[in-house]
């Protein structure tokens, strides 16, 4: 018994180990190629850099405007992010604690949205923001992104927030507080935990976005990250100019990493949730 | 919206009037409580009607339309546009490329996540915790990150895919993976199911450790072996985890996969991995074909519910309780 569980144990390591390196290896190695000069990953793609060079992550920082890139992402991404939680966490509140007719229905209306395929809406939104003048413009990009976390927002906040007791708004209301009051003082100093996992969803969402970006985006100065990096990559083609695709790739990839390192059990937590809202 | 305002449930004791407090101060605390409503609902309201549901609700109404993105030139054309649909020889090649990518990533995906799964809360792994979060990894990183490596592991000179063939003797087999057209759509499988273990992998997991040691106990007492004890005890009891996976799959594929293609092949070559989603942006973003692209976006919405539900029905089942 206890050696064939030994062994079986051994068996099943086996598929997990090569998963792992099927994971990692694509990962270093891309980190790898960042430092490598284009000869060398010519010469030699798969393999360690001979010596660790920025050579690359200067030419995709200064010749490839990744530095306007990075910032259009940050700016995005964080406006992005503080517009969804200011939609959000009023509706949250009055739709699990407040009773009023159609407070289901515009719950439903809410949480279906998650499953309608967007594409649809990009060509009638492309006109709407052109009309607008938020056509390739970040803060135009910020608010479609914003509205469109909203639905899964509103699914994780409201689910938080049920589980606050009810007493604590009672007795603030007792004490004459203002429901304005109640919700800023109150309700969102408690909801933090779940206020925290969605923002950090957002974000990785906002970060790593590209169709939309690809489509609300025209001109070079705006583009976010995933755009440079899409243009690099076209660009690629022609140059070879591999090791600057990879240095800015992990450009890319840093921030979503240093978030996973943070956060990884609320990470895992939210997207797990989220999916099962289906 | 006002109607709906106007007759709020006056029982509700939100601001705790008691009746022997005057009547004007219940008006107007009623009208107070009326108005947090408004500032929490309307203005959140009217950003999702103008950013989601508007556009939505437009795009099909632009389906009826001949339209190159001058204003002035927008042709009614009733359902000619939905008669060219019909008629486009690359539209069913959209269509069986999407559900491909739908069949191949449901089977690879479940069933490796199913068995990564089973192996890291049944089998007592010292470093479970460590193939979780390597595992998990992909599913946060951009798919334009994803597309882009995997473009370079596919690339025919340098690539870790052909590289790896010749290391093995395998040379007869290597070939320039996406610029040909039958092995173009199978190579975007592989990152799709890369990118997507991790999360699925972890729903199941969650299910698994919601069983209750009892049952694997009174299995072994009846005698059933490991793999008798995962098609008895664990299947049953992840069903409703196993089924969400799959319907979250379907519906992020048929409304996703586009992305993908977008990034690592653009729907070439000639066509061979058009999707709908990337053939809708070819269309109305490239060719400037609007009226037309909203049409394939209406059938990409009817087609991804009409798949959700008859999913939902062929996969409803008694839910097991021991």
């Amino acid at each position: 018994m206890q050696t064939g569980k030994f062994f079986s144990r051994t068996i099943v390591r086996i598929p997990l180990i090569i998963w792992t390196l099927a994971v990692l290896y694509p990962i270093v190695w891309m980190v790898l190629g960042a430092f490598k000069s284009n000869a060398e990953i010519y010469a030699n793609p798969w393999g360690l850099p001979e010596s660790f060079s920025f050579a690359n992550f200067v030419d995709a920082w200064s010749n490839y405007n990744i530095d306007t890139s990075v910032f259009n992402s940050f700016i995005v991404t964080g406006l992005g992010a503080t517009l969804t939680l200011m939609m959000a966490i009023p509706t949250s509140y009055a739709l699990e604690r407040m009773r009023f007719r159609g407070n289901r229905l515009l719950f439903t209306l809410y949480i279906s949205a998650m499953m309608i395929p967007m594409v649809l809406g990009w060509i009638p939104l492309f006109f709407l923001l052109m009309q607008l003048n938020l056509l390739d413009n970040i803060f135009g990009l910020s608010i479609v992104y914003a509205v469109s976390q909203l639905p899964f927002s509103i699914f994780v906040l409201t689910s938080f927030m049920a589980t606050i007791p009810k007493s604590l708004e009672e007795a603030a209301a007792i004490d004459g507080m203002s429901p304005y009051g109640i919700l800023w003082k109150v309700i969102t100093p408690l909801s933090t935990t779940g206020i925290i996992t969605v923002t950090i969803m957002n974000m990785i969402q906002f970060w790593n976005e590209y169709f939309m970006a690809l489509i609300f985006l025209q001109t070079e100065e705006n583009y976010t990250l995933a755009l440079a990096i899409d243009y690099i990559s076209n660009e690629t083609q022609y140059t070879n100019a591999w090791g600057t695709l990879f240095a800015s790739l992990v450009i890319a990839i840093v921030p979503v990493i240093v978030l996973y390192a943070i956060f990884q059990r609320r990470i895992v937590k939210g997207m797990t949730e989220g999916a099962i809202k289906g | 919206m006002e109607g709906g305002m106007g007759r709020l449930l006056s029982s509700h004791s939100f601001f705790h009037n008691h009746t022997e407090r005057e009547g004007s101060v219940m008006v107007q605390s009623r009208r107070q409580r009326n108005l947090f409503l408004a500032f929490c609902l309307v203005p959140t309201f009217i950003l999702f009607s103008v950013f989601t549901l508007y556009p939505l609700f437009n795009g099909l109404y632009y389906s009826f339309f001949e339209w190159s993105g001058a204003s002035s030139l927008a042709e009614f054309v009733g359902f000619d546009n939905y008669r060219r649909l019909f008629s486009d020889e690359i539209i069913p090649r959209t269509i069986l490329h999407d559900y491909f990518l739908v069949v191949t990533k449901v089977v690879g995906i479940m069933i490796l996540s199913t068995f990564f799964a089973v192996a890291l809360t049944q089998l007592k792994i010292k470093e479970a915790p460590f193939y979780r979060i390597v595992f998990f990894f992909p599913n946060i990183m951009s798919v334009v990150v994803i597309g882009i490596l995997w473009m370079f592991i596919y690339n025919p000179s340098l690539g870790l895919v052909n590289s790896g063939l010749e290391l093995i003797g395998l040379e007869s087999w290597t070939k320039p993976w996406l610029g040909s057209e039958d092995w173009a759509l199978p190579s975007l499988v592989l990152p799709s199911v890369w990118a997507g273990i991790g999360l699925f992998m972890l729903m199941l997991m969650g299910g698994i450790s919601n069983i209750s040691k009892s049952y694997y106990e009174a299995a072994e007492i009846d005698g059933a072996t490991e793999w008798q004890q995962f098609w008895k005890v664990t299947l049953p009891l992840i069903w409703p985890q196993i089924k969400i996976s799959i319907l979250y799959i379907i519906i992020t594929t048929l409304n996703g996969s586009f992305i993908i293609v977008q990034v690592m092949t653009k729907g070439g070559p000639n066509n061979s991995t058009h999707v709908m989603g990337s053939y809708l942006y070819e269309q109305a973003f490239v060719k400037y074909n609007f009226g037309y692209g909203a049409t394939i976006g209406v059938m990409i919405l009817i087609l991804s519910l009409v798949t959700v539900l008859i999913m939902q029905f062929f996969m409803r089942r008694e839910k097991v309780e021991y």
